[in-house]
């Protein structure tokens, strides 16, 4: 079995409030390994999304040591996280966060452009690519405002992909859509995660999600208080 | 990536149509501000300086370190004039004139002073005097007619004066007023009583002594026509300064003493002034105004209706029956009185006027005196010697000059010619040598047998003063006058002015004597600095006292004039940009604020602090490109037609600064690098604190829901 892809060793996240300390994230040992479709449950204010973004090397922890695909996060520089981000990581966002300005294939087509020295016939085939894997093929020329929620989670989704990290984190992806279309993004995600074995970390607290997911880590008050599938954590 | 970062910047900038509008007005303004001051400026500039060095200033201008003021070629009233003076211009000149940049040096001095333009009485008093020495009785038909007219223009003359000074007394307060005033007044009523006249032929000569001393005196003001000359070699400066030129008579000869007058002056000062209102009249009517709407033609038609005196006082009978049959016949009218004829025929109309000014100079104008000074006169400068007393010269006038395309400068047309003999007499700077010439040159004549300490002494008693013996004084007085009239004064003055003038002097005389300052032209604007710097340092090296200026600094307030505009320019041009900066800063700022989230979300896809900043500045730089290239477009069309159609001179310092009667902004290439690199320097400015606003967006903002 390969190390794996996530590593936290007690990890905690406080954050200060003047001189109220409010503890996010409370001494959490989690692994997570390369291909896992792994979904963070929990109310409200119990750490998802602070987890998330520990693991998305945007944010960095107080406490404890992140190791993202072997990198130890806590000695990286600003730099060195971004470039991280950029070559292993991909964002898909609960509001969908796409370039307002630029149509479906640019939004596609954008990280591909800060990775530099991609060929441009091979960033058309790998944007188109994309598109048509999730079944957008003929609205690359759609700007955001013309398109769906779900046609949008849809670029995002291949927003995020088109780099092909290691792995992609998902912040609540189907909040802000309908039950019926939240499904079908899952269902896609899943199935790109079968197909390419990209590890997929999402959090949700909608129970409908969580059920598809191979692996449910469930967070109260900044701790992990259920593992579904215990993996290596020590 | 920098094809994507254009895309956003472009669409941004469509997305807020509004705000990138009113942002892009002030850009263009603010380019077509730029683009047309630096054309408009760099073409002023050699306008300028076309004119300046062509006409006075030369290249470069020397003068003494040591002088109480700095020079000024082109005084303001408040600027001081006592510049010293340069006593080793041979010197110099041969020195300076080794330098291979240097085509010559021109001495130089400008001084004011008066000249007496003929008062019309005192030239009709001497036609009576010469009808006197003939005598009276025996004047032939001819003559007698001659004289009678004369006699009774005279008459006329007084007669008018005496109705002018009326309106003088009436205004004067008898208690306070200059008593020889008084007097004065008084004797011009005396004469202008016709009693006066019932004997004037029988005691002839006891009647002019009086119109000669009290009268004539009380009609000299106008005749006083003030002048500024300079002082210069005239031959190797119609040489050197490509833009002289002669208009009348012709250049002083080579090495003799003589006077040119700027032709500009001439015009406007010496001339009669209802023909020269006549004159400017033609001119306006051809540049197609009207009377209807133009002021100054309406001025100066009511002037000339007003001033028929200037006309009718010149004219004698004989000449005043001649005037009013003309303007009878073409007035169609049987109106006898003259002034009434005149005042109505200078009512003219867009209609009437070029047959009214042909007839005008056809059949008034040889009636009048013209010019107060003409061509070929001798005339006496009264100036003021920079000891501080009077000093008077004699210089005949060979005629008049312009200046190239600044005919109608005042500017240029101010400052008359003199030869730098003649300066330096009225200046006082006479040398040892010179004085030893004129010594000679009236032994002569034969005038200098009485020296003025005699003659001093002789009329005012010398050591007899104190005696008081007002008797003995005149005795001794007239004894020196019967010692002049034995050596036939009169006739030795003359000999001693053609003597003068027919002296030629070498180059040397020119050269060895003193001179104010000095024009030194070069073969190329191009030299101006590394001349200066040459000749500051040999002047140092020889312990010279040389202050040395080029064109613009000599020229006083005129050089600074171009640094009036620059600096109007530069305040409007900063107070758009300033506009400018504020409102792009502002906009952007605002723009960060709303894009938080879509910079987070580019920093969490991996995108590093400078793209981010890149993208803002690319923005700014898209808003200066697309509104610098349009200010520039409206910028480079307003320049064509200006350069096409020019800019009209409206007033004599205009003419003299575009160097002609308009200016043709030209565009160099720099000129549209200069606004494109400041409109981009702007809008870069404006755009940085936004743009490190926006760098410093966390990826972690990405994920937060408004």
């Amino acid at each position: 079995m390969s190390d794996p892809i996530v590593r936290l060793q007690k990890a905690q996240k406080i954050y200060k409030l003047g001189t109220i300390e409010v503890p996010a994230l409370v001494d959490i040992d989690l692994d997570i390994r390369s291909g896992d479709f792994a979904v963070v449950a929990g109310p409200s204010g119990s750490g998802k999304t602070t987890l998330l973004n520990l693991i998305g090397c945007v944010d960095v922890a107080t406490g404890g040591k992140v190791f993202v695909d072997g990198n130890d996060t806590g000695a990286m520089t600003e730099r060195e996280l971004t470039r991280l981000r950029l070559n292993r990581l991909g964002f898909i966002f609960q509001s969908f966060n796409l370039v307002a300005v630029l149509d479906a294939y640019q939004n596609v087509e954008f990280p591909l452009l800060l990775q530099k020295g991609i060929a441009p016939s091979e960033r058309k085939d790998r944007v188109n690519g994309m598109l048509d894997a999730v079944g957008l093929g003929n609205h690359g020329h759609h700007r955001p405002s013309e398109l769906s929620g779900g046609q949008r989670q849809r670029v995002a989704i291949a927003r995020a992909l088109v780099t092909r990290p290691r792995i992609v984190l998902a912040d609540e992806p189907t909040a802000n859509l309908d039950s019926k279309t939240g499904a079908q993004i899952i269902e896609l995600m899943k199935e790109l995660n079968e197909k390419n074995g990209t590890t997929f970390i999402f959090s949700t607290h909608d129970h409908a999600v969580m059920n598809q997911a191979a692996r449910s880590i469930e967070l109260v008050d900044g701790r992990i208080v259920s593992d579904d599938t215990v993996g290596a954590a020590a | 990536m920098f094809g994507t970062l254009i895309r956003i910047a472009w669409r941004n900038l469509w997305a807020h149509k509004a705000k990138t509008l009113v942002v892009g007005i002030i850009l263009t303004m603010g380019t077509i501000l730029v683009l047309l001051g630096a054309s408009l400026l760099s073409t002023l500039d050699t306008s300028m300086s076309e004119s300046l060095i062509g006409s006075i200033a030369g290249h470069l201008q020397v003068s003494d370190a040591n002088g109480k003021d700095k020079l000024v070629l082109f005084p303001s009233p408040v600027d001081g004039t006592d510049f010293g003076h340069l006593d080793k211009f041979k010197e110099l000149r041969s020195e300076i004139e080794k330098l291979p940049e240097v085509e010559a040096m021109i001495p130089m001095g400008f001084a004011f002073a008066f000249v007496f333009g003929g008062n019309l009485l005192d030239i009709k008093l001497a036609e009576i005097r010469k009808a006197m020495v003939t005598g009276l009785d025996n004047l032939d038909a001819k003559e007698k007619r001659r004289y009678t007219a004369t006699r009774d223009h005279v008459k006329r003359i007084v007669s008018l004066l005496s109705n002018d000074l009326k309106n003088v007394e009436a205004i004067v307060n008898k208690e306070t007023a200059d008593k020889a005033m008084i007097e004065g007044i008084k004797d011009v009523r005396i004469v202008a009583r016709d009693e006066w006249w019932s004997d004037f032929d029988g005691s002839v000569e006891k009647k002019m002594e009086f119109l000669e001393n009290k009268v004539a005196r009380m009609a000299i003001g106008e005749d006083l026509i003030p002048l500024r000359y300079m002082g210069t070699d005239p031959h190797r400066f119609a040489e050197n300064f490509s833009r002289f030129e002669i208009v009348e008579g012709k250049m002083i000869p080579k090495g003799k003493r003589g006077f040119l007058l700027a032709s500009w002056y001439f015009e406007e000062m010496v001339k009669h002034k209802t023909a020269r209102r006549l004159d400017k009249m033609k001119d306006r009517l051809a540049d197609e105004y009207t009377f209807e709407t133009d002021d100054q033609l309406k001025d100066m038609r009511t002037k000339n209706k007003r001033q028929y005196k200037e006309i009718t006082y010149q004219l004698d009978d004989p000449a005043a029956e001649q005037v009013r049959k003309v303007l009878q016949d073409h007035l169609g009218t049987k109106e006898t009185d003259l002034p009434k004829l005149v005042t109505s025929f200078m009512d003219v109309t867009e209609a009437n006027f070029a047959a009214r000014y042909k007839l005008f100079y056809d059949a008034i104008a040889p009636h009048l005196q013209l010019y107060r000074i003409k061509v070929g006169d001798t005339i006496t400068i009264r100036g003021v010697a920079k000891g501080g007393y009077p000093t008077s010269v004699n210089v005949k006038v060979y005629g008049t000059f312009r200046f190239k395309s600044l005919e109608k400068s005042a500017m240029a047309g101010v400052v008359n010619i003199m030869d730098i003999h003649s300066f330096r007499e009225l200046y006082g700077h006479l040398t040892a040598d010179k004085e030893a010439e004129i010594k000679e040159i009236r032994q002569d004549s034969g005038i200098d047998e009485v020296n003025r300490e005699a003659a001093e002494d002789a009329l005012f008693g010398g050591d007899d003063a104190d005696s008081g013996v007002v008797e003995k004084i005149g005795e001794e007085a007239s004894a020196v006058f019967d010692e002049f009239a034995g050596v036939d004064m009169q006739a030795g003055a003359a000999d001693y002015a053609k003597r003068l003038e027919n002296r030629t002097y070498t180059q040397d005389d020119i050269d060895g004597g003193i001179v104010n300052n000095a024009a030194i032209v070069l073969t190329g604007k191009e030299h101006i600095w590394p001349v200066k710097a040459k000749i500051e340092s040999m002047a140092k090296a020889k312990s010279w006292p040389l202050r040395v200026m080029d064109w613009r600094e000599a020229s006083g307030n005129v050089g600074r004039f171009i640094g009036v505009i620059y600096i109007v320019l530069l305040v409007a041009i900063l107070g758009v940009y300033g506009v400018a900066l504020f409102i792009i800063n502002n906009s952007m700022v605002m723009a960060t604020m709303e894009r938080t989230r879509e910079i987070g979300t580019m920093r969490a896809m991996g995108a590093q602090r400078r793209m981010v900043l890149g993208m803002f500045l690319t923005e700014s730089l898209t808003l200066g490109a697309v509104f610098g290239a349009i200010g520039s477009a409206i910028g480079m069309a307003i320049v064509g037609y200006l350069g096409s159609v020019g800019i009209p001179a409206v007033n004599d310092i205009l003419v003299f600064l575009f160097a002609g009667p308009r200016l043709y902004p030209a565009l160099q290439t720099w000129h549209i690098a200069a606004a494109l690199a400041l409109v981009l320097l702007v809008t870069t400015i404006s755009s940085l604190y936004p743009a490190w606003l926006a760098a410093r967006v966390q990826p972690v903002e990405a994920m937060s829901e408004e």
